[in-house]
């Protein structure tokens, strides 16, 4: 059964890179939801328990990742899916900073769609039972 | 550049549509905080919202493989971060390296289709590495440590995001301007169609007389009509772009000359919200720039002579925008030394054209012509001064009109005045030996019917006598060489004008006013100075258009 | 602005202006079928060939390339430009497109054409750009081996005359092939 999959991120040609990765390969036929901002994101995620993975960009107006991550923890929703924080930057601390928040892993730009295919087969692999 | 083996490089143009706004929005602002900044305002927090653009573009540059965009941004924004923290930094240094790499960026992400060169981009990071550093030097005596600098400034980027303003509501679409010109033609076979539908309409109801049906049928034309009217009013308003969407390239640009000339030149815009079909600003550009650059190089004085004639050191370029009676006025005004009078009338004497020197305005509309530079030096900025004529024609074509205004030592104005749209034109057809023709009624100021007394005859030269002026009027069958012999059946002259300039048209017959769409003339057919384009009106046949601004241009013959 | 809709009837004017009653499509080569089943070939084609439409202007025939000719259409009315250049006859109105037409006699030095009803205008294209050449009437299209084109001889050419790129005999008759490109660069 095709996954479902939440990309949260302000920019519209980061939408059209995810498109083109979940049409590929071992994602295709994967749905794909799609948020511009961190209140938008949270929406959609409240509304979709069955997601697989969430893509979220940190840098975002109105709600950036990290507040997300935060409001996601506060009100305990959904945490059976994983979050995957998405940066340019990653030093040791901000790293740190992001599972201290409630982040499963971290995917640094720039990346490529296999790199989307890892992180999706590792989150799949890790999955807490839940529904599907 | 890894491109090739970016699995997302087929996203190329999506990332300069998202990327080259973005860019030029903070090119822009650097441009103007670096104005600000000279004035001693170190301003409030326009530089921390621009750290945003700046990260995405960066970002997206990464993630393309774009690496000469993504050196510049990240530069960009290490320098916006170290000035968003210390406002005692915000000068001439800073805001040079600002300028120059945010221009760099906006033409690396400009060119992203078609590869860049990394050079220049990595030279510009050195640059920017070693203004922070000698800066940070003088910050670390009472800082622990660079990173902690940075620290700061990363989480200033992180919350600065919330400021910016809200990305695009959901209202707003892109749309491909050549699908509007589509749009455009197939509206405008419409309106041909429509014409042909009426004209047979007429042609009916004259045969069939008057009856219920043909009321009917005169009721729903006019509802067409209305309809189609409304459509073009719709599809002309989507075309529509303000001003400033052309004026905002310009302050860059007069700065880049003002520095390259050495002398002080500030431009002040207005007017920018005022709409203009995109199709005529597209074109608009390069008439400007070459005016702009024109008054910069060759109009303004040198500091020195400035400081002598008692001028403020900075010269004032004024462009302004405004909409008059169904047209674009735009005007560009600087303070310089004004035109030289004497020169244009040695050029023109040496040239060999009759000149009236007592009549300065007619003097300086010479200017327009070709090969009528006057400027001595050679500069490698402007050429000689040369390219009016190419602007007057680049403006004619686009269906308008430039006028020049001058005062000695004190400065030069250009006027242009252009129509709202390019492709729909209201006309009056006439008739003049049987050839039917139509007069843009932009240009139409009046028609009167010739009356014996008053019309007359000086130096063999036709004139009337029209609102207590006298004009001159022409023979339109002479003009447009109709080749019939003059058999007083000219019962009508058009009054056409522009400015302050009127003249006369003889005509046959006054057919009536349509709008009609404009069809450019074929190049086979050359160049015509009299008609200025030609449209197909309601019984199918072609007609020209009269090129009304060259006709008031003619210089009356001798 | 030009119209490329297809099968779209033009304004019915007077009727000298309605656009041709067969579907646009393929019209020309449907006219050259037809033709060529009137009058077969007299030899089996070999080897190379140049397909063409040849046309009269007195009584001497011409050809042009097949692949520069759009269509064919009847002479409508022509609206006169006024200051057009030399060779240019005016415009016409075609399917809403305003078109130019050629003047292809005086170019070739003769006098100018009174249209009959045998009047045509080949619409070609060259380039990019598409316009009328007005003759006196069109023969056919005719297929003609390539080795039976010959240069001018002497005697009909003369200064200015480049644009003849030879001449086909064919058939006891003799069509003057011309260069388009050279008949339309009308820089008198």
């Amino acid at each position: 059964m095709p996954n479902a999959f939440l990309v949260v991120d302000d920019s519209k040609l980061h939408h059209q890179m995810y498109n083109l990765a979940f049409a590929r390969g071992t994602l295709a036929g994967s749905t794909v939801y799609h948020a511009t901002n961190g209140r938008e994101g949270y929406t959609l995620l409240a509304a979709h328990p069955e997601l697989a993975l969430v893509l979220l960009d940190l840098n975002m107006p109105e709600m950036n990742g990290l507040e997300l991550l935060a409001r996601r923890r506060t009100e305990n929703l959904h945490p059976h899916i994983p979050i995957v924080l998405v940066t340019t930057e990653g030093t040791p601390e901000d790293e740190a900073r992001g599972r201290a928040a409630g982040a499963w892993d971290y995917l640094r730009k720039p990346f490529q769609p296999a790199d989307i295919e890892r992180v999706v087969a590792r989150a799949l692999e890790r999955a807490a039972p839940g529904p599907t | 550049m890894a491109a090739d083996e970016n699995a997302f490089s087929e996203l190329i143009q999506d990332y300069i549509v998202e990327c080259l706004p973005l860019a030029e929005q903070v090119g822009d602002a650097f441009v103007a905080l670096e104005r600000r900044w000279k004035e001693g305002d170190p301003g409030d927090n326009t530089l921390a919202a621009l750290a945003g653009p700046l990260h995405t573009v960066k970002g997206n540059s990464a993630m393309m493989g774009i690496a000469p965009a993504q050196t510049v941004a990240h530069a960009l924004e290490d320098i916006c971060a170290l000035l968003t923290a210390e406002p005692r930094l915000r000068g001439d240094e800073g805001a040079a390296l600002l300028v120059s790499g945010s221009g760099m960026l906006i033409d690396l992400v400009r060119r992203a289709a078609g590869g860049a060169q990394p050079e220049a981009a990595a030279e510009f990071a050195e640059q920017a590495r070693a203004f922070i550093t000698s800066a940070q030097t003088g910050a670390a005596a009472s800082e622990s440590a660079g990173e902690s600098t940075e620290r700061r400034a990363g989480d200033r980027r992180i919350t600065s995001r919330r400021e910016e303003a809200a990305s695009e509501p959901g209202s707003v679409v892109r749309v491909d301007f050549r699908r509007l010109d589509a749009l455009l033609e197939v509206l405008g076979e419409g309106m041909i169609e429509q014409s042909a539908v009426i004209e047979l309409y007429r042609r009916l109801a004259r045969k069939v007389g008057p009856s219920d049906e043909v009321a009917d049928l005169d009721r729903a034309l006019l509802a067409l009509q209305k309809t189609i009217k409304r459509m073009e009013g719709i599809l002309m308003e989507t075309r529509l772009l303000p001003a400033s969407s052309v004026f905002n390239r310009f302050p860059r640009l007069v700065r880049d000359l003002a520095h390259a000339a050495k002398k002080p030149v500030r431009l002040v815009t207005s007017g920018g919200a005022t709409p203009l079909d995109k199709a005529i600003l597209d074109r608009l550009g390069e008439p400007l720039i070459h005016l702009l650059t024109n008054a910069v190089v060759h109009g303004i004085e040198s500091p020195e002579e400035r400081a002598r004639a008692g001028k403020p050191a900075e010269a004032t370029l004024d462009l302004r925008a405004t909409s008059e009676s169904g047209r674009v006025v735009i005007r560009l005004s600087d303070d310089g030394r004004g035109l030289d009078d004497a020169s244009i009338l040695a050029k023109a004497e040496a040239l060999g054209l009759e000149v009236r020197a007592s009549d300065p305005e007619q003097l300086r509309a010479l200017i327009f012509l070709p090969g009528f530079s006057t400027v001595k030096e050679v500069s490698s900025l402007a050429g000689r001064g040369v390219g009016l004529d190419v602007v007057a024609t680049s403006i004619r074509e686009l269906g308008g009109t430039i006028e020049v205004s001058s005062r000695p030592g004190q400065g030069v104005s250009f006027t242009l005045s252009l129509p709202l749209t390019l492709a729909i034109l209201r006309s009056l057809i006439v008739e003049v030996d049987r050839e039917r023709y139509a007069v843009p009624l932009s240009h139409v100021t009046a028609t009167v019917r010739t009356e014996p007394d008053t019309m007359h005859q000086i130096n063999q030269k036709g004139v009337a006598l029209w609102r207590g002026d006298l004009i001159h009027v022409a023979d339109a069958g002479e003009l447009l060489g109709t080749g019939a012999p003059p058999n007083g059946s000219r019962r009508f002259y058009v009054v056409i004008g522009t400015g302050a300039r009127r003249r006369g048209i003889l005509v046959d017959r006054l057919i009536g006013h349509q709008d009609i769409v404009v069809k450019s003339l074929d190049p086979t057919v050359g160049r015509p100075e009299v008609v200025s384009g030609t449209t197909i009106l309601g019984d199918g046949k072609v007609a020209c258009i009269l090129d009304v601004v060259r006709i008031l241009d003619q210089r009356v013959p001798v | 602005m030009h119209s490329r809709r297809g099968a779209h009837s033009g304004p019915a004017g007077a009727g000298v202006s309605a656009a041709p009653d067969k579907p646009r499509t393929g019209s020309l080569l449907h006219f050259a079928d037809e033709l060529d089943r009137q009058r077969p070939a007299t030899e089996a084609p070999t080897g190379a060939e140049l397909h063409l439409v040849t046309f009269a202007l007195d009584r001497e025939e011409f050809g042009l390339p097949i692949a520069q000719v759009r269509e064919v259409i009847r002479v409508g009315e022509i609206t006169r430009v006024p200051q057009a250049r030399p060779h240019v006859r005016g415009v016409t109105n075609l399917r809403g497109r305003v078109l130019a037409v050629v003047e292809i006699r005086t170019r070739l030095g003769l006098t100018v054409a009174t249209t009959t009803p045998r009047s045509r205008i080949i619409v070609v294209g060259v380039h990019d750009r598409t316009l009328g050449i007005l003759v006196d009437a069109v023969s056919q299209v005719v297929k003609v081996p390539a080795d039976t084109v010959v240069p001018p001889p002497e005697e009909v050419l003369s200064p200015g005359t480049d644009y003849i790129s030879g001449v086909a005999r064919w058939n006891s008759r003799l069509i003057v092939l011309l260069d388009l490109e050279k008949v339309l660069s009308l820089q008198d």
